[in-house]
């Protein structure tokens, strides 16, 4: 009898996870997406670099070589921002780096890196963003150099640089590592700005955040153990929490304003597996620095 | 007799300046070692403030106070050594403090001005205000920082 209530409970609850698994694939959980929004640091680019500037409205500029970009309005004005689009136009955009008209965006957009996402991620991260208050704010057309205003080119591009898809498994990772992995590469995206890249701005793959120069030209430091072997879990740790090294030095607002708006509200665990990945990195050496800028 | 006056007071004033360079303009080395003290301490006296604005250590307005006085009067202090003779010298200055002096002058002025501004708010001791303040204050340390030192 006893075994058969133990079965019973079993599958019951098989059922109900069963059935909750389903509506949370059909629906997308907002709340879980409110925290991979942070993880992966929409608000940065989505939102202007002003006091008071409404959140994730668009208007920060990204100045690169090859022209400034503007992070367009991501909050569901129909017609400012995202009102008018479905769960699939945005698994599009995040996966394939198309516009719902088919046309390719930027790689300033990370889709590089949000490619890399699971399926039910990016649906909960679509039930955020239809949480979010729509906001009229209007948005700037991108003011790149010729030719790299040609979005047409963007699909050669894609086509030498992109690889869309999940991250393949990797045995070789614990757990926690994996997680991390998963973190850095697909959600916080470090490699956008931490990994080198070539002339015609793809990553440079085999220095995988090896640092050197960042998309907007200035110097970013290599995360692989060459350099991070110096700290401490700890030191990491309050580094990517309280936006200060251990004595009490700020690093440069660019870093700053990613240890706000991602790494200080992950949680503990997930900051332990981001720094367990980044300890299973292969060290990479410096890359040499022009300092001529 | 006048004529004398005034130039014995030329030949004076001469002397002082040429032996003025003594004094005022340290070398190259040596600046570039005292504006990096200047830093140095900034950091030693604001790490507990930022701490305390994230809540990581208990506020404490004595502590804040006396802080805030000290960056105060080391927020001045850095950019003298920043001269152009300094330029070949081996530290993490960007080549954007020498080029681009307009821009790292305001980063200074905009630093120094919301340093003052802790230094007088931390005096009201009302909490929310005075972390308010400090964050602020970071903020401009890392934006300076952005263009013109090297990454860590």
């Amino acid at each position: 009898m006893k075994r058969e209530l133990r079965w019973l409970h079993a599958s019951l609850l098989a059922a109900v996870s069963c059935a909750f698994a389903a509506y949370a694939e059909a629906q997308g959980d907002a709340k879980r997406g409110s925290y991979l929004a942070k993880a992966a640091g929409c608000v940065g680019c989505h939102t202007e670099a002003k006091e008071g500037a409404p959140a994730f409205a668009g208007g920060r500029a990204l100045k690169t070589p090859f022209g400034t970009f503007y992070g367009p309005n991501i909050t569901p004005d129909p017609q400012a921002g995202i009102g008018k689009w479905s769960e699939a136009d945005f698994l599009r955009a995040m996966r394939r780096g198309e516009r719902p008209d088919g046309s390719n965006y930027f790689p300033a957009f990370p889709y590089t890196s949000f490619t890399r996402m699971t399926d039910q991620d990016l649906r909960d991260l679509w039930a955020y963003l239809r949480s979010l208050p729509g906001n009229n704010r209007a948005n700037q057309p991108h003011a790149l150099s010729f030719p790299y205003s040609m979005r047409s080119l963007v699909s050669v591009w894609k086509r030498m640089f992109f690889t869309p898809g999940p991250l393949p498994n990797d045995p070789q990772l614990s757990p926690a590592a994996a997680r991390g992995r998963y973190l850095v590469v697909a959600l916080a995206h470090c490699g956008e700005c931490h990994t080198p890249r070539n002339a015609l701005g793809g990553a440079k793959k085999d220095r995988f955040l090896a640092g050197g120069k960042g998309p907007d030209d200035k110097n970013v430091p290599n995360l692989t153990p060459t350099r991070l072997k110096k700290w401490s879990d700890n030191e990491l740790k309050e580094f990517l929490t309280t936006g200060m090294y251990s004595d009490g030095d700020i690093p440069a607002e660019a870093m700053a304003e990613v240890i706000r708006n991602t790494t200080s509200q992950l949680t503990p665990e997930d900051l332990d597996a981001i720094i367990a990945y980044l300890r299973a990195l292969p060290a990479l050496p410096e890359e040499p620095r022009d300092n001529k800028k | 007799m006048n004529k004398m006056f005034v130039s014995m007071a030329l030949a004076l004033g001469l002397g002082a300046a040429y032996s003025l360079p003594a004094y005022s303009q340290a070398k190259p080395d040596v600046l570039v070692k005292q504006r990096q003290a200047a830093m140095t301490l900034q950091g030693k006296y604001f790490g507990p403030l930022n701490a305390m604005a994230q809540g990581k250590i208990p506020y404490d307005q004595s502590v804040v106070t006396r802080n805030a006085g000290y960056l105060d009067a080391l927020a001045r202090m850095p950019w003298d050594g920043f001269a152009a003779s300094t330029k070949g010298e081996k530290s993490a200055a960007l080549p954007a403090v020498f080029t681009d002096t307009g821009k790292f002058k305001e980063h200074q002025d905009r630093f120094q001005a919301e340093v003052t501004k802790l230094a007088s708010v931390s005096k009201s001791g009302d909490e929310a205000s005075v972390k308010q303040q400090i964050t602020a204050v970071g903020k401009q340390c890392g934006g300076c920082h952005e263009d013109f030192r090297e990454k860590r």
